[in-house]
């Protein structure tokens, strides 16, 4: 078969024709939330859905997070396989019991009799200048409960594979996206495909240090692994691409192959999944290390409105250049 | 009561020692035999091993200041005691005795000394280098870390392992044109070289050995425990297991030649020639007549790595009676050795190779080696050298005895 030159979308697009193709695979999948009708969200992610599918099942709520994700719930118990869609990450406050007391646990309380196969789409990430309420990552919050499954593609292919794998999933999985991210184009190809959760992805192969980087922090990790090669360091980067179920077999392996770690996670550095990552790799290449596995998060703070504020608080490729060079022992 | 801390003398020619850090600081307690300081003759760079127990105090000497064997440098007291207190009143300048322009040299070197002490003790090293030091049989402590913070990582051991494990090959040394100014173990060389060449009648003794079974020897040795290839025994060590015990039946060659009389030492302590960077280091594996050849081996290793890690200890390079030097390893076939006084002679060996000899009326091919004897004549006659010479090459016909 000739090789097709391979067809590029933007992320906000590979989430949309994920939806789209799953909506028209099975009826019983339907979109609740904020906006996300004719607005097609703020992000215009959803754009031209409710014209496809009616109001019926793209319905737009009231201001309600808690409300509506409730109701997703309860409609993923009674038949259906809804894709709540919470605006901002932030907003995950208000849905925290329907998810974790509700969700994640009713499976487990109803020895298997009942099922939650709810998708909760939500976005992470900061720089967009929206402040300390908009900026947040919070992904590490849900990584942490027992029956919740969590997401974080980053590039339009794993988007879609992953977003589709979601929807088809029997479980509650939270899908955290970049807000800064849905307008990176890549390849996805026409062709039907999924995802499994729980495999990590190689985004690039190295010899001398491995960078593991989450959603947002690939793309900061893959352009300091490309700094670093100018400088003579070979990096790997690694996505596990889902935190829950995570793939700790493929970080442990590349952690021994190159004996040296760092961990690039948006959410905080403090008591986050940078934290969780890094004890796995510590745990299963400990005499494999040259180095102990280094963390970098977002500052312990706020995420400020200030534009050169917010900028200092994520890791940046060069903040990354700098630590893995420090850790091969080259300034 | 105080011990003092004074700046040894390693050999008998040396006047002055260079201190190169203090491995505790002012008011650290320390434990007699633990590393206290490093110093540098004009012969190699050496640790100074604590005299007593007690705490570091009434330290006088700068790093980096060039100072006269037997001065007292600093006292070792007990909990609350002061230190003598006319030592610590003498100023600090007056122990340099070096000019202006290599002040600032030693001011520097001193700078750079103490930063790689504090380093060095303990070194750091990661997991992954710790296991492979383990596997690789290497000594972690002599090998210089190059991880941030000095951290040792394993691409440092496993270099260490490779420069140990590897052959000399035949290396191009560059030598800029002009003149090179000697560093002080290769000034050294030259002296002791120029003084023991033009004082000490020497005179050869050359003799062929079939090495046969010293191969074999080794061969059964190396294959015994089931040994790894850096642990493995070397002729180098068969050779100073049978010279130490052939110097026990002639204790005329293990004596030394000295103004009042031809002085018979004690103990035989084979030296063994061994290169460094800049010159030869001959390390001396003490009372070797008396460990049998696995000790001999272990400790000939060691030194040979703290020889080029330049981490000797004064033990380590003093009490010489006898040297072996084998230059095998560089296929060369024969040479003649200059002395060490005030040893009384050096053996020097060539490599095994094939050769043509008569055997039996018959040429056959035979594993051959090369010794040459120097000695000293005052010492020694031809005829006695002759006998600890036959003797040694009897002895190779049957190394087996040693394992």
């Amino acid at each position: 078969m000739p090789e097709l030159p391979a067809r590029e979308l933007t992320f906000a697009q590979a989430v949309r024709e994920a939806l789209a193709e799953e909506m028209r695979r099975d009826k019983r999948v339907c979109i609740f939330g904020e906006d996300v009708a004719e607005a097609g969200t703020p992000f215009k992610v959803l754009s031209g859905l409710v014209e496809e599918f009616g109001r019926e099942r793209v319905l737009d709520t009231p201001i309600s997070e808690a409300g509506f994700t409730g109701m997703g719930v309860g409609a993923a118990m009674t038949g259906l396989r809804p894709v709540v869609d919470i605006m901002f990450g932030d907003f995950l406050t208000l849905t925290m019991d329907q998810l974790v007391n509700q969700a994640a646990k009713v499976h487990y309380m109803s020895g298997g009799t009942w099922k939650v196969p709810m998708v909760l789409r939500t976005t992470l990430g900061a720089t967009r200048r929206s402040a300390a309420q908009h900026s947040q990552s919070l992904h590490a919050w849900l990584s942490h409960v027992p029956g919740l499954k969590v997401a974080m593609p980053s590039t339009p292919y794993d988007a879609k594979g992953l977003l589709k794998t979601a929807i088809r999933d029997e479980n509650p999985v939270v899908f955290f996206e970049d807000k800064m991210m849905y307008k990176l184009k890549g390849p996805v190809p026409e062709q039907e495909y999924t995802i499994p959760f729980g495999v990590a992805e190689v985004k690039r192969e190295g010899e001398d240090i491995t960078i593991v980087a989450t959603s947002s922090m690939v793309q900061v990790a893959l352009g300091a692994a490309e700094m670093l090669g100018k400088a003579g360091i070979s990096a790997e980067v690694v996505d596990p691409r889902t935190t829950w179920p995570l793939d700790e077999k493929t970080l442990v392996e590349s952690a021994k192959k190159t004996s040296r770690a760092i961990v690039v996670d948006e959410g905080y550095g403090r008591y986050g999944v940078s934290g969780e990552i890094a004890s796995v790799i510590a745990e299963g290449a400990f005499y494999s290390l040259d180095a102990p596995v280094k963390r970098m998060g977002a500052m312990h703070v706020p995420i400020p409105f200030s534009p050169p504020l917010e900028d200092v608080t994520v890791p940046t490729e060069q903040a990354v250049f700098q630590a893995a060079r420090a850790m091969c022992g080259k300034r | 009561m105080a011990i003092s801390v004074v700046m040894p003398a390693l050999e008998m020619a040396q006047e002055t020692g260079k201190l190169l850090a203090w491995r505790k600081k002012e008011g650290e307690s320390v434990r007699k035999g633990e590393p206290l300081l490093e110093i540098e003759t004009d012969k190699a760079v050496v640790e100074v091993e604590a005299p007593g127990d007690g705490m570091l105090a009434g330290i006088t000497a700068d790093v980096g200041a060039v100072i006269p064997v037997g001065e007292t440098i600093a006292w070792l007291v007990a909990p609350g005691e002061q230190p003598p207190v006319q030592v610590a009143s003498a100023a600090p300048g007056a122990r340099s005795r070096s000019g202006g322009a290599q002040q600032t040299r030693a001011a520097t070197q001193a700078a750079a000394a103490t930063k790689t002490a504090v380093a060095n003790a303990p070194p750091e090293i990661s997991p992954k280098a710790r296991r492979l030091a383990k596997e690789l049989g290497v000594d972690f402590a002599l090998v210089r870390g190059t991880g941030p913070d000095g951290v040792i990582t394993a691409e440092d051991v496993q270099k260490f392992a490779d420069s140990k494990a590897a052959v000399p090959a035949p290396m191009a040394r560059a030598m800029a044109p002009g003149l090179e100014r000697p560093s002080q173990l290769a000034r050294l060389m030259a002296e002791r070289t120029t003084q023991s060449w033009t004082s000490v009648p020497h005179f050869f003794l050359v003799r062929e050995v079939d090495a046969n079974e010293l191969l074999e020897a080794q061969k059964v040795w190396s294959d015994g425990a089931g040994k790894s290839q850096s642990t493995a025994g070397t002729i180098t060590d068969l050779l100073v297991a049978l010279v130490a015990r052939a110097l026990g039946r002639h204790p005329r060659m293990n004596a030394s030649w000295t103004d009042e009389g031809i002085r018979a030492n004690r103990d035989i302590n084979v030296s063994v020639a061994v290169a460094v960077n800049d010159g030869v280091v001959g390390v001396v594996v003490h009372k070797a007549d008396t460990l049998e050849i696995e000790e001999i081996s272990t400790q000939r290793r060691q030194l040979t790595e703290r020889a080029r890690a330049g981490r000797l200890r004064p033990a380590d390079i003093t009490g010489g009676t006898f040297t072996l030097s084998n230059l095998g390893m560089y296929k060369v076939d024969a040479f003649s050795a200059i002395i060490t006084p005030p040893q009384a002679a050096v053996l020097a060996v060539g490599a095994i190779s094939e050769r043509v000899v008569a055997v039996e009326g018959k040429p056959a091919v035979r594993p051959m080696m090369t010794m040459t004897l120097s000695s000293d004549h005052r010492v020694v006659d031809g005829a006695r050298a002759a006998e600890f010479l036959s003797d040694l090459a009897g002895a190779m016909r049957e190394p087996m005895k040693l394992l």
